[in-house]
């Protein structure tokens, strides 16, 4: 619930102060001239208005609009968005980390403790800086869960945010816990896969370097196929980077073994002599990518079919075009997902009658399905 | 109110436009990129597509999984442990010092029944258990500078502690180098000899370009402890390639690696003996030997996982898009219905 102030001078300050810490809400604090900085600064999010009283209020501020009547654009919108571009960028980068450094620990217990990682260095480097980040980037600057028109019209869909409904320890638990899953995954399948016989049709069996380029080359493809199943939203860039990143890391690995093996060393032709040939790379790699996104689309679908989300029944509205068709059921929908507030007492007791109206509701409701009636 | 007012964040003056009509308008040029309005595809998780990517996966990976299983059932495969019955009777309780005595006799017969037809190339490899290829240290004490060309035959700085012996760099120098398997197979059938092929039994990008054709080996195995194998100084190390081959530290403490080829059919029923010679010591560290002939499939040796993994894994799909199937015919969640909006399903509070 939004509740707005309109104060002077150093009072707008001790005000936002006292609603921070007697409420322990997120505040806003909008304003435009020079005595608007105070509070600005004082409130958790600080919007300054430029314009018409000078750039005073911009510089102090955390955003910066050029009318009032942007806030609602701001919040409704791209607060919105951002907030669920933050949160599924912070659970994948947990994901996608816990995936790949969890296998080094496992392949540890096979080595005597010693502290030799089954990766070769460079590999390791390129995986937060080249082979995964494009993909993440992306979704975090692009990912959209409805359009902004509609976000314009749906403002209860705001609501997700402060309700911390995409950043819960349900979430954050579960996306590790995916991570621990696809690390547990890829390792042991490849290693019974490759455990000591021969790997290709002329004799050789693998070595280390080689059960490390597999290994990795499983994660990079199970890890940038789950960031594809995340977004909902897909331009061409998201596309093209997650693309990108699975060709980089062959390419990569083409490069690095035609270098000199003075530098190169175990990766020396890897790919070119070792693995391309051979089809027990590619069909492990394969395997293992299906093998580690399953789990995630059985949840997913699950999820949409028992407990879907407001924006999942906006997007099928959206994409059944059921908007256009039955044009009354939309405009009744949002005229329910907005309400007029007041503030103050008169608030209060609106809050109150609305909790009345919806415990009756619900009485009526099971009464109804008692007897038999379809809900 | 449009939906084309931009708004911006942290920095909102835009560029000037350059032919305002009426008065100085501030707005910023419009770009699909800025305004976030590319054009995009939204894919929806529907039940039919939820079933066919199910559906899709599992025929998929069936047929894999049931041609995996039979290229792996196709490869014969000889096992045979050798260690504990090649060490003598009276040497049972203190095999260490059975296999450390330069006068025991290590030469061991063994006969091997071949259970199937074997075509050639049947490949023959040693395996290590409990042999840790891949620990830390072990890794590190090799000298790559040093292998490959002869002008650093003396860099063998990261060899510790085998680096020098009787004050003299060693080549090859390092633990793995030192530690060179060193027992010996030889096949012979109805009393002919089995010819068994070691060239060629390396990668030839080691052969080509890490082991350098102009170094020799030098002052190797001189030292007080003998780790394994001698090597023939006359011999470059680009054609040493039992060397090599063990130069290529194994990924796990079982391991096999391959020793030779033998290049004739093998048919059922028939005996190989096997004179070998019992040389590594595998008994300190409780280490097991075992010699084996395989032959290969397009898929590799013989391993049934790949394809039991492909085929669980399809039939569990297939298996979820039947649970999928059932629960969307019992339980239908008609599309867009807006009756499971969150306000429409308890609308007494947010």
């Amino acid at each position: 619930m939004l509740e707005i102030f309109f104060l002077a001078l150093q009072r707008s300050t001790l005000v936002t102060r006292l609603v921070k810490q007697g409420t322990g809400r997120v505040t806003l604090g909008i304003g435009d001239g020079a005595n608007d900085v105070g509070m600005i600064q004082e409130a958790d999010i600080g919007v300054g208005i430029s314009g018409v009283e000078g750039m005073q209020a911009v510089m102090a501020s955390d955003f910066s609009v050029s009318q009032f009547r942007f806030l609602e654009r701001l919040l409704v919108v791209h607060g919105h968005w951002c907030y669920k571009r933050i949160a599924q960028m912070v659970c994948y980068f947990f994901y996608k980390n816990i995936a790949f450094g969890l296998t080094l620990f496992y392949f540890e217990a096979f080595t005597g403790f010693s502290g030799q990682s089954v990766y070769d260095d460079l590999y390791m480097i390129l995986f937060n800086v080249v082979l995964t980040s494009m993909p993440v980037i992306s979704l975090g600057v692009f990912e959209q869960d409805v359009s902004s028109d509609v976000c314009l019209e749906f403002p209860t869909l705001y609501q997700q945010g402060p309700r911390n409904l995409f950043f819960d320890w349900y979430r954050i638990l579960g996306w590790m816990g995916n991570g621990l899953y696809s690390s547990i995954v890829i390792f042991v399948l490849n290693v019974i896969i490759f455990y000591d016989q021969a790997f290709r049709a002329e004799g050789q069996t693998t070595d280390m370097a080689i059960l490390g380029t597999i290994m990795f080359t499983c994660i990079i493809c199970a890890v940038n196929f789950q960031i594809s199943l995340i977004m909902s939203h897909y331009t061409w860039i998201q596309h093209f980077l997650i693309w990108l990143s699975v060709l980089t890391w062959f390419l990569f690995l083409f490069v690095y073994g035609m270098i000199s093996p003075t530098y190169s060393k175990n990766v020396f032709q890897i790919l070119t002599e070792a693995l391309a040939p051979a089809p027990v790379y590619w069909t492990a790699t394969l395997l293992v990518t299906i093998a580690c996104t399953l789990p995630y689309l059985a949840h997913i679908s699950l999820q949409r079919c028992f407990q879907p989300m407001d924006h999942h029944i906006i997007q099928e509205i959206k994409y059944l075009k059921k908007d256009e068709k039955d044009k009354v059921m939309w405009k009744r929908e949002k005229t329910k997902a907005r309400e007029k507030t007041k503030f103050g007492f008169t608030a209060r007791v609106d809050a109150y009658i609305r909790s009345l109206r919806g415990r009756l509701h619900k009485k009526t409701h099971s009464l109804k399905s008692k007897d038999g009636n379809p809900s | 109110m449009s939906s084309n007012t931009p708004s911006s964040s942290a920095g909102g003056v835009g560029s000037a436009d350059s032919a305002a009509p009426r008065r100085n308008s501030k707005r910023p040029k419009y770009s699909k990129f800025t305004q976030q309005e590319l054009p995009a595809c939204k894919p929806i998780l529907t039940p039919r597509w939820v079933i066919s990517a199910f559906m899709l996966v599992s025929i998929v990976f069936i047929p894999i999984g049931v041609v995996s299983l039979f290229a792996s059932r196709d490869v014969v495969e000889i096992v045979d442990r050798y260690e504990t019955a090649c060490v003598p009777d009276n040497f049972r309780n203190d095999k260490v010092s059975f296999i450390q005595n330069e006068t025991t006799n290590k030469i061991c017969t063994r006969n091997l029944t071949v259970p199937k037809r074997m075509k050639q190339p049947i490949y023959v490899y040693y395996q290590l258990d409990n042999f840790y290829q891949n620990h830390r240290r072990y890794v590190k004490s090799r000298s790559d500078s040093q292998l490959k060309d002869n002008s650093s035959w003396d860099d063998v700085s990261s060899c510790k502690p085998e680096d020098n012996a009787n004050g003299m760099p060693i080549v090859p120098c390092g633990l793995i180098a030192w530690s060179l398997f060193n027992d010996t197979y030889n096949f012979s059938l109805n009393n002919q000899q089995l010819a068994v092929n070691k060239r060629g039994i390396s990668w030839k990008s080691d052969r080509d370009s890490k082991f350098g054709s102009d170094v020799f080996p030098r002052n190797f195995q001189n030292g007080l402890l003998i780790g394994g194998k001698r090597l023939d100084p006359n011999v470059s190390l680009s054609e040493q390639e039992d060397l090599i081959v063990w130069m290529r530290t194994a990924a796990l403490p079982t391991f096999r690696k391959l020793y030779g080829k033998i290049e004739r059919d093998l048919q059922p029923n028939e005996v190989i003996q096997v004179t070998l010679e019992n040389n590594y010591n595998t008994y300190s560290f409780n280490g097991k030997k075992r010699l084996v002939l395989s032959t290969t499939s397009w898929l590799g040796g013989k391993n049934d996982f790949l394809g039991i993994a492909y085929l669980t894994v399809g039939g569990l799909c297939f298996f979820l898009a039947l649970s999928f199937t059932i629960v969307y015919l019992v339980k239908p969640r008609r599309l867009g219905d807006p009756s499971y909006l969150s306000w429409n399903r308890n609308p007494g509070g947010h």
